[in-house]
């Protein structure tokens, strides 16, 4: 009982954590310290400076302000090795003040502003006192942050020179200092990290607890995280990669929602440009690189070994590597949120903007956080190819794969051969704006375009790598929910590879504004509207599917029904952008938005939920409750479509993307530019309330999965009635998973019977049975 | 191919055979734990993942590796991101030394995690190797395919940066052309002083525009700058030869192990000297230059072809006197960041090496485990054909 205590102070710091949290501001300055002017001088903080703030005659400040007023203000300080040297050298001390509210303003030549705060200019630094301007806010109490430099005066920075911080605060007239204010976007967000992360250790604490509650002590819980944190196991590994992947799931979406109270209403400041930027930037990173990819890469960890009968992966520390990278990664690529100072170029890190010093730090971070997640990739590729390659049991033929590992293998090899382009392209745009190359430095020769042509170059595969998996849960789960094969079997894996080969064809769909030759954006054009014909095999096929079974509806099916509804309508939605002229109209509108909503949540994330539902019972051995499933699609399809199909709407009239508000037209005769009917303030209303009951009906299905953890009924090996290999070992899987290589014997097709001339080259002569 | 009917239970058992045949047979399930071994309740064994690892078990189920070397790649990009951030005029960087310190630490985690992996490496004898069962790769080893794998990706890596190369060699004005052509572009706009255009690399490597001392073999006379890269070209192929040499000498049966493990460990030290070699030649080319007697052979950081010189005064060939000021950083970039490219690899290969050597003097190298040798030398034999791309197309053109 003892060690219980050292747990019980965790929790109690977490929930404190979770009180104080909403109340933690980011930090002025930044942090790379680059210009926070504080605590540069490599000094101590020393008790013997002491700073002061005054009005500029001399008197304290005074309790309350007058509002828009203008006052004059003395501040400085006395003390410590900078006043002993007053007057008889230069170089005595230096500030750097903050007000939360008003606007500061230099007076004379020794102060200067820079990035919102007042500092001292070179020649302000022979000073030990200065004066300011401010100018006061209509309401709120305000906190001025001072932080003075004593120096000695000798020129070089070193352990003598002292600085100290206080905090000046004045109230509003009449002292209603306590007006409520309107939330900052920033704090919010950090808050909500701070939640997420803290609900997330709580979560690991408890079912380590439930796990079994009487060796609930340190020793017992450090090889169990231990043994988390070193597993190179697939099933492991692949939980990691799950609770990772859903996690920034929410961190997205709350982004998200963050951005839709902002766009709620015209002219709304709840958010401003430059925190709007921040916020699509990472809502776009975060949602494919930190959320989809991981989760895709937990399924796959989990069930492609399953299914084609391996042990484990090829390389199981190199899989252990690539998910130990996302986490890590992830920091970086978050980092310059805690300080106000995130990546603020859009998820594509379009130049010369993202190479331009005037952006903020957090996007050197980012391309850092970038440049890991290409070597994750780079190995989890590796690992994967190797695998399905060389690991299939005896007997199973590339024709005779289950469709999810094809869909794997495909939207891998897509990923692996792409994503070095876009890792040399971070590094060059890393070495930009880090030792200062010249890649893409205009005025040095550099081409912006080039960054994009190796960006779109990986970006485009990049999508079919999250929709290809999508289309082979789907595969899956509608096959065993119509109780039959899925029809066309050999053309589903010809039309997946063939999305996977012309995805490497068309990319330059995404640049036809950007002033490519006519002939290249023809050519573009057309690969593009090639991409149909696949896509609609597959998605007859899955019609046929089920024409040809009988359907059972389970969670998993309402899921995939609903994935081929929305799919469908993005994929037409889609075809709208290869024609260059209607491209050229519609280029960086809500259409835009709305259509690749429709793939990317219609497609990626319904066939993610289909895959949860599915295979969720052979990853932790429990049913999940179908009516809290079913309740979920419910609230999740209508809410989905109210949130993304007025978005196409406001495309149409002209409501731009990346723009972090609008506004309306005086009358339906106005015509300034930029400006949108009056009912597209209803309809933007109307998306951010669907947007919440969007984001909040995925809560069902977390607490539906935890309740299922804890009291769910105990799953039988094959609950949906499935033939591949992962249902043949029990749920949860042992480890490892077959003691016995299994062998297929049966295939999906019999005309498989007599290998074809292709298949024939491949196999050798005494292999042939297998066929 | 026979039209035979075969029954189920048939290809069960050819399968089997055919298995058997292989010795796909011989890589068995992990072994049913030792009662006497430390492996918890799920048939884990060796829950320590600090290594060393004891392979008759299989590969490691737990290591530490992996999280420490991401957590060491994090620290170490983010401290340089912090150490160096371009100016506000985006022509030099602001380098902030405080930070600088961390770069090393990032170093030093990912160094302490590679020497976790490499310990639970070390017992690695070559009996656990795992075979291929799909076609058509059957019986082939695992890490074989995974390292051609690879190599497909590095492909992509130094084909990106060609790219970059030749988008933007092709697609910037010569400032030779622009010279011959009385200071105009060939569009017919004038050139105004510190505008960019292009100066190949070779015009500081492989021509003789400096007023320094040429190299004369046999009356032959050869650009000083290029001798560093002539010598690394050679020593890169004799390094893929030193490390075949190595792979043949780990298979030969017919010496005792001790000789052996003495041989293989020479030949992978020479390697590994040679691929040293490689990278001082290559910073003396970039940053020392070198002397011969009385001359001094100027690298190229003294030639002024650097990242961040924006007016170097441009002579080029056949116009006495006649010089223009151009930004050269675009040409300079390209360069040193394809070559270093180049050259990170060729330090990877060097820190693989240095652990292969240790192996090899630990005795780890015998025919059964040799194959390791020949996945490393497939690696290196692939940073020595970019080399051979690498060099023409940076060095001589």
């Amino acid at each position: 009982m003892k060690t219980n205590k050292r747990f019980i102070a965790i929790i109690c710091l977490l929930a404190f954590a979770l009180v104080m949290a909403p109340t933690f501001e980011a930090r002025s300055g930044g942090i790379t310290n680059v210009d926070s002017g504080c605590t540069c001088h490599t000094s101590t903080s020393s008790g013997d400076v002491s700073p002061f703030m005054t009005l500029a005659n001399g008197s304290a400040l005074p309790d309350t302000y007058n509002a828009n007023e203008v006052y004059t203000f003395a501040f400085g300080f006395t003390g410590g090795p900078g006043d002993v040297a007053a007057g008889t050298q230069d170089n005595m001390g230096g500030f750097n003040l903050v007000a939360s509210k008003g606007d500061l303003a230099s007076l004379g030549d020794f102060t200067t502003m820079t990035a919102g705060q007042l500092t001292h200019t070179p020649a302000g630094n022979d000073q030990v006192n200065w004066t300011v301007e401010w100018t006061a806010p209509s309401s709120g109490s305000v906190d001025f942050q001072l932080t003075v430099n004593s120096v000695n005066g000798d020129g070089s920075q070193s352990d003598d020179d002292h600085w100290a911080q206080s905090t000046f605060s004045m109230g509003a007239v009449g002292g209603s200092g306590d007006e409520t204010e309107p939330a900052d976007g920033l704090t919010v967000l950090f808050s909500a990290l701070l939640l997420v992360a803290s609900l997330l250790i709580i979560a690991v604490v408890y079912v380590f607890y439930r796990n079994n509650p009487s060796a609930f002590s340190w020793e017992s819980f450090k090889p169990w995280i231990a043994g988390w944190l070193t597993s190179t196991d697939h099933k492991k590994v692949g939980t990691l990669y799950f609770v990772a992947g859903l996690f920034y799931f929410v961190v997205g979406g709350v982004i998200a929602l963050l951005m839709r109270i902002q766009l709620a209403v015209p002219g709304n400041d709840f958010l401003t440009q430059d925190e709007y930027n921040q916020f699509f930037t990472l809502h776009g990173t975060v949602m494919i690189f930190l959320a989809a990819m991981p989760l895709i890469n937990g399924f796959a960890n989990w069930i492609v070994p399953l299914q084609i009968g391996a042990r484990d992966l090829a390389f199981p520390r190199i899989n252990a590597m690539a998910f130990w990278l996302n986490p890590v990664a992830s920091v970086l690529i978050l980092t310059g949120v805690f300080s106000g100072n995130a990546a603020d170029v859009g998820w594509t890190g379009y130049q010369p903007i993202t190479s331009w010093p005037g952006t903020h730090s957090g996007a050197t971070f980012w391309l850092a956080g970038q440049i890991m997640l290409v070597a994750s990739s780079t190995l989890a590729g590796i690992n994967f190819i190797t695998t399905i390659a060389t690991m299939r049991a005896p007997g199973m033929g590339w024709m005779q794969m289950p469709l999810f590992t094809w869909s794997i293998l495909v939207s891998v090899m897509c990923l692996f051969i792409s994503i070095p382009a876009f890792g040399i392209g971070l590094i060059e745009a890393f070495l930009d704006r880090t030792i200062s190359t010249a890649f893409f430095n205009t005025s040095a020769g550099g081409d912006p375009v080039l960054w994009q042509h190796l960006f779109w170059y990986f970006g485009h595969p990049e999508v079919y790598v999250v929709i290809i998996p999508a289309f082979g849960i789907i595969s899956e789960t509608l096959a065993t929910s119509a109780r039959r094969a899925i029809f066309g079997y050999k053309s589903m894996v010809l039309a997946m590879a063939g999305i996977g080969f012309v995805s490497f064809l068309v990319y330059g769909h995404h640049m036809l504004t950007s002033g490519m030759s006519p002939w290249l954006r023809f050519v573009m054009m057309i690969t593009t509207m090639f991409v149909a014909i696949p896509t609609g095999i597959k998605i007859f096929n899955w019609l046929k599917t089920m024409h040809g079974g009988s359907l059972v509806y389970r969670t998993h099916t309402l899921w995939s029904l609903g994935f081929l509804v929305t799919f469908t309508l993005g994929g037409i939605s889609g075809m709208f952008f290869p024609s260059i002229a209607m491209n050229t109209h519609m280029h960086e509108t809500y259409f835009v938005i709305a259509h690749f909503h429709y793939v990317l949540v219609g497609g990626v994330v319904f066939a993610l939920f289909a895959a949860i539902y599915y295979w969720f019972p052979k990853m932790s051995g429990r049913m999940m409750d179908e009516r809290l499933g079913v309740l979920h699609f419910l609230i999740a399809f209508i809410s989905y479509n109210g949130l993304f199909w007025p978005m196409h709407k406001l495309g149409l009239w002209g409501m731009t993307r990346r723009h972090h508000t609008y506004f309306l037209q005086a009358n339906e005769y106005s015509d300034v530019i930029g400006t949108l009917p009056a009912e597209a303030s209803g309809w933007n209303m109307f998306i951010t309330i669907n947007a919440f009951v969007f984001g909040l009906s995925t809560l069902i299905m977390v607490v539906n999965m935890i309740m299922t953890l804890f009291k769910g009924k105990k799953a039988p090996a094959d609950p949906w009635g499935g033939w591949s290999f992962e249902w043949l070992v029990s749920s949860p899987p042992p480890t490892p998973s077959f003691d016995e290589l299994p062998i297929l014997i049966d295939v999906n097709e019999t005309d498989e019977a007599k290998p074809n001339w292709l298949m024939k080259l491949m196999v050798p002569d005494d292999e042939e049975v297998m066929y | 191919m026979s039209d035979e009917y075969v029954t189920v239970d048939g290809v069960r058992e050819i399968v089997r055979e055919e298995l058997r045949d292989h010795g796909i047979t011989k890589q068995k399930a992990t072994p049913a734990p030792k009662k006497d071994s430390h492996d918890d309740h799920d048939g884990h064994h060796h829950i320590n993942g600090w290594g060393p690892h004891d392979w008759e078990h299989g590969a490691p189920h737990n290591s530490w590796a992996p999280i420490i070397m991401s957590l060491g790649i994090g620290v170490f990009l983010f401290s340089f991101a912090s150490t160096f951030a371009m100016n506000e005029s985006m022509n030099n960087y602001v380098f902030s030394a405080g930070s600088l310190p961390m770069v090393f630490v990032g170093f030093a985690i990912i160094s302490a995690g590679l020497l976790v992996w490499w310990r639970q490496d070390l017992a690695f004898d070559g009996h656990y190797e795992p075979k291929a069962t799909g076609v058509p790769f059957q019986n082939i080893d695992i890490r074989k395919v995974g390292m051609w794998v690879f190599l497909m990706s590095e492909m992509m890596v130094f084909s990106s940066l060609f790219s970059t190369y030749i988008r933007y060699r092709l697609g910037t004005e010569s400032c030779q052309v622009i010279l011959d052509n009385h200071n105009t572009y060939s569009n017919g706009l004038p050139f105004s002083p510190g505008d960019a255009c292009w100066v190949p690399a070779s015009y500081f490597i492989a021509g003789s525009h400096s007023e320094s001392w040429t190299l004369s073999l046999g009356g032959v006379g050869l650009p000083d700058t290029l001798v560093p890269g002539a010598i690394n070209t050679f020593a890169l192929i004799i390094s893929s030869f030193t490390v075949v040499m190595a792979l043949k000498t780990a298979k030969r049966e017919d010496m005792t192990s001790t000789e052996r493990s003495k041989k293989v460990r020479n030949y992978l030290a020479a390697t590994w000297v040679l691929a040293v070699m490689f990278l001082v030649f290559k910073m003396v080319e970039w940053f020392i230059g070198f002397n011969i007697g009385p001359f001094h052979a100027p690298s190229l950081m003294e030639d002024g072809f650097t990242i961040h010189n924006e007016l170097y005064s441009f002579a080029g060939a056949g116009h006495d006197g006649g010089h223009i000021d151009v930004n050269l950083r675009l040409s300079a970039a390209t360069f040193f960041v394809a070559t270093g490219t180049h050259g990170a690899h060729v330090f990877a290969g060097i820190i693989g090496l240095t652990y292969m050597t240790y192996k090899a003097h630990k005795g780890g190298y015998n025919p059964d485990s040799a194959e390791s040798i020949e996945y490393f030398g497939l690696y290196w034999h692939f940073v020595d054909l970019v080399w051979v791309l690498v060099f023409p197309a940076f060095y001589l053109y």
